[in-house]
């Protein structure tokens, strides 16, 4: 008997110690490690940029020669703080190194996902919306949605590049390269390349990326002007630029952030939740010969989603463009096609595999997730991390990914709003969802949409992975139809209108000089 | 037989299996050779809960209910040391158009001794040592709180029960655990934990201390029983304002019970209890009944 005690002891230990291993807490985030950039990129000071009229339009007054006193005297405050780092500069100076542009699209991607929470309703049934001049009364200001984030990723994207581009300009003109090239004695802690270092890329990058993310995300500003300071100073830690180097690309960021901002302020996203307006697409839609409108699954009913979304200005073709794209109306409920895909939908709802439920979860990118751009966002940055991009062309793939997510949005809310088309709860209570119902029509799958015009420039910039790319996208479009969030019909036209609007993108890459 | 890691996980589901007989936190013991076998049906219900320290309803949610469905074997390997495992079927609905969720949750076993026994006064000091572990038996949905039917993670807890009983039948009950939860695995790669991002499908589950005290009167035929317990997470963040909750959380619960058992035969036992949760924190406010019954039998003696 006492041999019996120990071998159902020794079992419940072992048992306990394989399951204690598997109690650890520790969940690993991925790394960006410095690398070494691929190319230098000298004629990208030419390419095309998207709101700056030109490269030049920003000047700066010339920098000092590395021959000067004033030079001089900043390399050897350069040294001095080097024999002065503490761990958390070393590690900071890691951190920024390898490539700023990715750094701020991650902390982007953060405030997406800590925004994106719809407002709780009033006592009365009303629902509060987030006032802009005060960000953190609640409701914080934004709401973060996925349409405003398609907005931020793509603002960000472009603010990022076109400084990057006058950046370029500007490097190329003056030539003004790193420290450690004119004096041995400094220690770059970072990999080593001919980019002339002023006006500094990352200084660049961090005045730009924290003037539009404080435009987007003011409730933040304390923590975007910290982020922004570390990232500048991460690269005298680095012993990478001079302080007028930093100087000076701080000046340029922000100048063309600026620029950048007062395009945001007219590119009609303001008008985007005009609810007063509503009743007039719903008139449309009704002139239109449709009956059976979307209505709000929320309880108490919740106001549409950005109804007027569909009319902000697009990147990468004008309004007709998008008026012409418009996809074809969709079948309405009583017609063989439409009860045909809502049979389809009333199957999965009772038989959804454990795999259809995976994939659903895996792409719901809802409430407290940031949303189908974030996540596609991500998807370009690792590829750009895979691809080890140097900042300019990091930035140009996130502007031509982003502006066609963004335009994707666009056309999607404006065709949403058209045909204000039912979400299939709507039309039959026993299709249970996977995942929460979207406060917007149905038609066509916005999931679809972003994903194809995403996977249409992801697949052009990196060919190797255009398969994947597409395949994805497909995945994504799928996880809708088996969330019982949307019927098949608005999944595989979203596909097909979100690839249409991702060329228009490719059009301009193939256009912009940098090829 | 009362399962307490169920209760901890289950907070926002509300589904404490509210029983006590022969279970890892009383202080009951089957002699040597002896096996009981339980059947229990559990069933609860909220519409209020709390988010964060926060108590509201949710007229998306509406009315949650949770039905439960536990087998449980224990069988004594001496009079001194006793093994045990438990095995519930959840099904928890809501009002939402979100798809409730049913299934066979986690396999819990636990190894209960006794070390210390003694006459003290007009009654009997007993003090018991138990240690246990679970692990999920099928790949649930984890990530739909809180209809979904668990946190699909491992656990392993260590717990000390305390009893006093007079020989004319009342007793006292304290006692104490603690469970440690492993990370449980989402199908999605990147959520919001304390308000960071993090880019992996790996989820750190908090651990749980729990502590429970309960008086009541035992003979050899009937027991009854009043009891309060407190679970709560040791970290974890709080549901954020109008999100739904998530495995992270930080989820607490004072619940407050009664509980009876009659035995019809020597072999034969049925049991009812009722329980309430009294104050929580990201935990529905549920009202929980449970019915059920236990069969006594001896083997290999």
């Amino acid at each position: 008997m006492k041999k019996l005690h120990f071998s159902y002891l020794a079992l419940l230990c072992i048992t306990a110690g394989v399951l204690f291993t598997r109690c650890s807490k520790t969940v690993d985030d991925p790394v960006y490690e410095p690398y070494p950039e691929t190319s230098l990129d000298q004629a990208a000071g030419s390419w095309k940029t998207y709101v700056l009229s030109s490269a030049d339009q920003f000047s700066l007054p010339a920098p000092e020669a590395p021959t000067s006193s004033a030079y001089l005297a900043e390399v050897e405050d350069l040294k001095r703080l080097a024999a002065t780092l503490t761990d958390e500069q070393k590690d900071a100076a890691q951190f920024w190194g390898g490539n700023g542009v990715l750094r701020w699209h991650e902390i982007a991607r953060e405030f997406a996902a800590q925004y994106n929470v719809p407002p709780n309703y009033n006592a009365d049934g009303t629902y509060p919306w987030p006032d802009p001049a005060n960000p953190t009364v609640y409701p914080r200001f934004p709401f973060c949605n996925p349409p405003y984030a398609s907005r931020a990723f793509a603002l960000l994207s472009v603010a990022q590049y076109d400084a990057l581009v006058a950046a370029w300009n500007l490097k190329f003109q003056h030539n003004r390269k790193s420290p450690a090239h004119y004096d041995n004695s400094v220690t770059q802690q970072i990999p080593e390349n001919d980019l002339p270092s002023w006006p500094s890329e990352d200084a660049v990058v961090a005045a730009a990326s924290r003037e539009i993310l404080k435009f987007l995300f003011p409730g933040e500003k304390a923590l975007i002007d910290a982020k922004s300071a570390e990232h500048k100073n991460s690269r005298l830690w680095a012993g990478a630029n001079v302080q007028s180097d930093l100087d000076a690309g701080d000046s340029l960021g922000r100048k063309v952030a600026e620029r950048i901002i007062a395009y945001a302020k007219t590119d009609r996203m303001g008008q985007a939740n005009n609810q007063a307006g509503y009743q007039a697409l719903k008139d449309a839609a009704t002139s239109r010969g449709y009956t059976d409108l979307w209505v709000s699954q929320d309880i108490p009913a919740r106001p549409p989603m950005l109804p007027y979304f569909g009319n902000v200005k697009p990147w990468n073709f004008t309004d007709s463009v998008k008026v012409a794209i418009r996809p074809a109306a969709p079948p309405r409920a009583g017609s063989p096609e439409f009860e045909s895909a809502l049979d389809e939908l009333r199957d999965l709802a009772k038989n959804r595999t454990s795999e259809q439920w995976r994939i659903a979860s895996f792409w719901a990118d809802g409430v407290g997730s940031y949303t189908p751009p974030g996540h596609w966002n991500r998807t370009a940055c690792e590829l750009i991390y895979e691809k080890t991009l140097n900042e300019i062309r990091s930035a140009r793939a996130l502007a031509l990914m982003s502006t066609a997510v963004q335009d994707a949005g666009i056309v999607c809310w404006d065709t949403k709003y058209y045909y204000l088309l039912p979400r299939p709860t709507q039309v039959d209570r026993n299709v249970t969802t996977s995942t929460g119902i979207p406060n917007f029509p149905a038609y066509t799958s916005g999931h679809s949409t972003f994903s194809a015009a995403a996977a249409e420039v992801l697949g052009y910039l990196f060919p190797d992975h255009a398969a994947e790319m597409d395949a994805l996208a497909k995945e994504a479009s799928n996880s809708r139809i088996y969330g019982c969030i949307h019927f098949r019909f608005d999944c595989e036209v979203g596909l097909e209108s979100g690839k249409k609007v991702g060329s228009y993108a490719v059009t301009r890459g193939k256009n912009d000089g940098a090829e | 037989m009362r399962n307490k890691l169920l209760c901890t996980i289950m907070l926002l589901s509300g589904t404490c299996s509210l029983l006590t007989a022969q279970s890892p936190t009383d202080a009951l013991m089957m002699p040597q050779h002896q096996i009981c076998i339980l059947g229990q049906y559990a069933s609860g219900t909220w519409d209020e809960y709390w988010e964060g320290t926060n108590r509201r309803s949710n007229s998306n949610l509406g009315t949650f209910n949770t039905t439960n469905v536990m087998l449980m074997a224990n069988y004594g390997i001496t009079d001194r040391l006793n093994i045990m495992a438990g095995l519930p079927w959840i099904k928890n609905s809501s009002d939402s158009y979100l798809k409730g969720q049913q299934g066979v949750q986690d396999l819990s076993a636990w190894l209960k001794y006794r070390p210390l026994a003694l006459s003290a006064g007009p009654g009997e000091v007993r003090g018991f040592v138990t240690g246990g572990v679970s692990t999920p038996v099928s790949r649930y949905v984890n990530d739909l709180l809180p209809l979904s039917i668990g946190l699909r993670c491992p656990t392993a807890s260590l717990r000390a029960v305390f009893n006093y009983t007079f020989q004319f039948g009342l007793y006292a009950t304290a006692q104490a655990g603690h469970t440690w939860r492993g990370r449980t695995t989402i199908d999605r790669d990147s959520y919001l934990y304390n308000n960071q991002l993090y880019y992996t499908d790996e989820v750190p589950v908090p651990n749980v201390f729990d502590a429970s005290a309960r008086i009541g009167f035992i003979k050899p035929r009937f027991q009854t029983e009043f009891w309060i317990e407190r679970n709560a997470c040791i970290s974890g963040d709080d549901i954020r304002y109008n999100d739904a909750p998530f495995p992270t959380n930080k989820m607490e619960a004072t619940v407050a019970g009664w509980f009876g058992k009659v035995f019809v035969t020597n072999q034969w036992a049925f049991h009812a209890s009722v329980s309430k949760v009294l104050a929580g924190r990201n935990a529905g406010l549920a009202t929980t009944w449970a019915a059920g019954s236990t069969y006594f039998f001896t083997v290999g003696e």
